[in-house]
């Protein structure tokens, strides 16, 4: 399971500056073993699904008529572009918002001279730790005006409710709701990755800003952002990515549907309906389908994707 | 470094998997987590008779189907698994995990065709035994209705009575909402609909032959959307768990709910004291009863102890098993089998005594119009929301199904 | 502001008197955010655990408040009643042993990539980096038939491989970022000294990137310690279950003991935490190896 490299007389070689790709090797493969036997070829073997209809015991092949169907019908194409458009506003917000506080977060917490950093910092971290079954359930009561109403009302805060149907329950403010809870739970992972950035700044190249008379501000704006652009990138592509992927926080407040008609269905919830439990309460699901919804998405991210990762990563 | 890996491997080494005992043991799916106490206590009676030791494994209703497709499409599925009715439960047969129950002893003869066709395919294959049918009703507050001086309504008029009589006393009259986008449909249109439309009507409507937006159904919407003002004013943000629990701790009077519900509303968690009625037919209807085959019990065809899982269905099949199962199933579950195994002046005979003499049938869309069953919430949110009529939402619904219908 | 203040560690003892006053009033703007947030961050915990105290029904009557009955029987049913030590076990060596290895051959291939700078060391990290585009849900089912192969089902062997698998993209994409972006001058006195790839590996590419690494393995942790859909699956014998694979045995169909469960869930969430901290000490560290280089 593990390789130990260290006694092997050929990792004693590559004392030249630039050693060949089979030297490599030799450091990717453990990685590429567990990468492709329990991810990438599970993977790639069921977007091949979306070629097929049924399932297990009544797979047939049927080229692209999953695809087509996904496009074309009117009541799959119709949840599939009502998702992917609540997807993107979905990700505007984590996008923005998240990770402007993360950033914000991390400015604060990486200045050396400021007490209780650590404190702060474990606090934004503690709501992502907790289940997001607890943090659903939790939200669904503060937010409805049953239970709300009143306690809120008595402390001078009735405007943090939306009465009478709720910010949950009504179509207009569902999805704005349920994307101010999940940021609210998972800033503390964008401030985490920004301040082991800001962390890896030379402190020279700050102190010699000082010098030249630069204040604290044009230090943030010229030196220690332009400095972390590949990881505003990295995080950009992370959020990215783990939104169009995002299923848990809609399950937890608004039902596999994305409730309230549809507001809050993503392409995460989407995916789950069609490809993996099927529509309730027949439960029969459409693996084609559903493997045709993810390699479309797939496709997307990826024209969104590596544009941006050729233009923040890996820069000499 | 080297620690580290030593470290790991005397830990991966702890681990290994243990081998199993050899003797026979069977594994049961259900998605029924909150009866795990119960089901165990009934299938350890089993064991005891049989020698042959069962054990449940629940998982969460929501997570249910899909990770039982996933362990039988694997070959690691339970031996015998709680069965969904009609379609959802079809079709696990259809990809050939369910044993084949035609042949297994009572089956054919126990249980009424009614009580069967839901757990036949289309080739007449029995996929799983009927084990449990649920019925939706009104809870009420004994000690509210007591208090207010109200009477058990007879007719739907004289219940939408009640439910002014109650709001103008500052009461709530029903807890219902629709975040939770099935009870609304599931419990209270499916349990008004037997109370319009009989079975036999029913397959008039599948076939065609009646429209989706003729009176009867505009009739049906029109009196659903009577009820919505008397919904909690936060309906839209409330689920079917919040839903009881605002009945069971008496902010609201009343609740449509499955008859599952009773054993919770009626237990120790809650003071109030509950009675229930069927949701009553309009002048001029004749009452019906909603009587819904839930599920059965399914034997895994590449179960590796086949004998014994036919030998537990076969048991399932005899009224003297159904009764040792019945007893073992919380209140709410009818047993579906013919023979009279409910336990004398309990629960389960007041609730079958809520049909009598009325038109039974199940809920409406189960048998061949699924295909209905997410426009129909959909439309019935929007009735909710006040964005539909009843007249448009009979359109709609009955154009999907004239499209259906056409291919 | 104080131009200086980032550099005022290094000023000398007379200034530093004066300054210091100063310093700390600079700060009180960036505590009243801190505050601010922290307390944004925190009052839905604060419900979370005043209900942790209730009765059932309780929760539905009194959310806000605190418990008019105070109870510990929610806590009481977590120690007695049932395995939750070992769940907890279970989670707790699930996690920890997929970190280690996510952690350990994730750097090792993010070193090689960050240096060896070929066509085909891009695409290899471009096929990693797909990886995190695809939900693994998709491939339930392959996974459940190479675990049953392996004859890992019913055993946390099933869950490692996947978790391991499932953190490698992320892992190979941050640290194969961060390890490009160190200074090329910090290997240069480890080849002139002969020291092989691997030594330089770890012994200056490791402690340089501790905050990195804490960073994979926090991102990676809360995923893997909440997962419900694996264990779900693999896994039905009661000694190998996980803490969030028992608790939905509490979670009805229709009916649920939320009190229960919230406690139950808060308590699952402390190991987090504990975890958390330990590896967030690893940004400390990286930041005194950062600075011992200056």
């Amino acid at each position: 399971m593990t390789a130990k490299p260290r006694k092997n007389p050929a990792f004693q070689g590559g004392g030249s500056i630039r050693p060949g790709g089979i030297y490599w090797m030799r450091y990717v493969i453990p990685a590429l073993v567990f990468y492709v036997i329990f991810m990438a070829y599970p993977m790639l073997d069921s977007v091949r699904l979306s070629l097929y209809e049924g399932t297990a015991g009544t797979r047939q092949f049927v080229g692209f008529a999953n695809y087509v169907r996904l496009f074309t019908d009117e009541v799959v194409s119709t949840r599939f572009w009502n998702a992917f458009k609540n997807n993107w506003v979905f990700f505007a917000y984590h996008m923005i918002l998240q990770n402007a506080l993360g950033i914000t977060f991390a400015a604060i917490l990486t200045n050396r001279t400021m007490r209780g950093r650590q404190f702060y910092q474990t606090l934004i971290f503690i709501p992502c730790t907790v289940a997001v079954l607890v943090t659903g359930y939790l939200f669904k009561i503060m937010m409805n005006p049953q239970w709300a109403k009143a306690p809120l009302e008595n402390v001078g805060l009735g405007f943090l409710v939306h009465s009478p149907q709720g910010w949950l329950g009504d179509p207009g403010t569902a999805l704005s709701a349920v994307s101010m809870v999940s940021v609210w739970q998972w800033v503390g992972i964008p401030t985490m990755m920004f301040v082991a950035a800001f962390q890896g700044i030379d402190d020279d190249l700050i102190e010699a800003a000082s010098i030249e008379g630069a204040n604290p501000w044009q230090q943030f704006t010229r030196i220690r952002i332009p400095l972390i652009i590949p990881v505003i990138g990295m995080v950009a592509i992370m959020t990215f990515v783990a939104n169009f992927n995002a299923f848990d926080v809609v399950f937890s407040m608004e039902t596999l549907d994305g409730a309230p008609n549809y507001s809050t269905d993503l392409i995460g919830t989407l995916f789950y309906r069609y490809g993996v439990a099927g529509q309730h309460p027949v439960g029969i699901p459409e693996p084609g389908v559903g493997s045709a919804i993810s390699t479309s998405i797939f496709v997307m991210l990826l024209c969104g994707v590596i544009p941006v990762l050729v233009k923040t990563q890996g820069k000499e | 470094m080297k620690k580290l890996i030593a470290i790991l491997m005397a830990v991966l080494m702890c681990m290994l998997p243990l081998v199993s005992l050899a003797e026979v043991e069977l594994t049961m799916g259900s998605w029924r987590t909150e009866d795990t106490d119960q089901v165990q206590a009934l299938l350890d009676k089993y064991c005891e008779m049989s020698g042959v030791k069962i054990t449940f494994l629940p998982t969460t209703s929501t997570q249910y189907n899909a990770t039982l497709r996933q362990q039988l499409d694997g070959g690691i599925g339970p031996d015998l698994f709680y069965s969904r009715s009609y379609a959802t439960g079809a079709e696990l047969y259809d990809n050939g995990f369910n044993v084949r129950c035609n042949e297994i002893p009572g089956v054919m003869e126990n249980f009424t065709d009614t009580a069967r066709s839901a757990f036949t395919s289309a080739d007449g294959s029995v996929f799983a035994v009927p084990f449990a049918a649920v019925s939706h009703f009104v809870y009420y507050n004994k000690a509210v209705f007591a208090e207010q001086g109200i009477e058990v309504p007879k007719t739907f008029e004289e219940f939408l009575a009640v439910c002014e009589k109650l709001k103008a006393a500052g009461i709530t009259p029903l807890s219902n909402g629709i975040a939770a986008n099935w009870d609304i449909l599931e419990c209270v249109l499916c349990g008004m609909i037997p109370n319009y439309i009989t079975a036999e009507e029913r397959l008039a409507y599948e076939s065609g032959e009646k429209k989706m937006n003729d009176e009867t159904w505009v009739r049906i919407y029109t009196d659903f959307a009577k009820l919505v003002p008397y919904f909690p004013e936060a309906f839209a943000s409330i689920d079917n768990d919040q839903a009881n629990v605002l009945f069971g701790i008496g902010d609201t009077a009343m609740l449509i709910d499955g008859s599952w519900s009773y054993g919770t509303l009626s237990g120790d968690d809650y003071d109030i004291d509950v009675g229930f009625f069927s949701i009553p037919a309009p002048e001029g209807f004749a009452p019906g009863f909603s009587l819904h085959p839930d599920f059965g019990i399914a034997g895994n065809a590449a179960s590796a102890h086949p004998e014994e899982v036919k030998a537990f269905l076969a048991w399932l099949a005899t009224p003297e098993g159904a009764k040792v199962a019945a007893a073992g199933v919380p209140a709410g579950f009818l047993p579906s089998i013919s023979a009279d195994v409910a336990p004398e002046g309990g629960i389960v005979s007041q609730m079958f005594a809520e049909g009598e003499g009325k038109n039974a049938d199940m809920r409406f869309v189960w048998s061949k119009m699924m295909a209905l069953y997410t426009p129909m919430v959909d439309q019935l949110n929007a009735i909710c929301r006040g964005e539909q009529t009843p007249q448009g939402a009979a359109d709609a619904i009955n154009a999907l199904w004239e499209a259906e219908l056409a291919k | 502001m104080d131009k200086k203040n980032v550099s005022s560690v290094k000023t000398d003892k007379t200034e530093k008197k004066t300054r210091s006053l100063r310093i700390m009033n600079m700060h009180i703007p960036y505590h009243i955010i801190m505050v601010l947030w922290s307390f944004i961050a925190m009052f839905p915990m604060w419900f979370l655990l005043i209900n942790t105290f209730k009765k059932k029904t309780e929760i539905y009557k009194n959310f806000f408040g605190l418990p008019k009955v105070w109870t510990l029987a929610n806590y009481e049913a977590l120690f007695s009643g049932s395995d939750f030590l070992t769940y907890f076990r279970n989670s707790f060596l699930v996690v920890v042993i997929s970190l280690f290895m996510i952690l350990f051959v994730g750097s090792l291939c993010a070193y090689a990539l960050a240096h060896w700078r070929t066509k085909t060391s891009r695409a290899i990290y471009y096929f990693f980096v797909i990886g995190m585009m695809l939900p693994i849900k998709i491939a339930t089912i392959r996974l459940l038939q190479i675990m049953k192969a392996l004859n890992a089902l019913n055993t946390l062997f099933s869950l490692y491989p996947v978790y391991i698998a499932m953190g490698l993209p992320t892992a190979v994409f941050i640290l194969t970022e961060f390890i490009h972006g160190l200074p090329g001058e910090m290997y240069e006195a480890g080849y002139m000294d002969g020291a092989s790839r691997f030594r330089i590996w770890y012994r200056i590419v490791i402690p340089l990137i501790r905050p990195a690494l804490a960073t994979v393995a926090i991102y990676n942790l809360v995923p893997i310690w909440n997962d419900l859909w694996f264990p779900l699956i693999f896994i039905t014998r009661e000694d190998q279950k996980t803490v969030l694979l028992a608790v939905t045995r509490l979670q009805g169909q229709y009916s649920t003991d939320w009190p229960k469960l919230l406690t139950i869930l808060a308590m699952s969430a402390l190991p987090v935490i504990i975890l958390y901290l330990t590896m967030s000490k690893q940004f400390v560290k990286g930041l005194t190896a950062g600075a011992v280089k200056g």
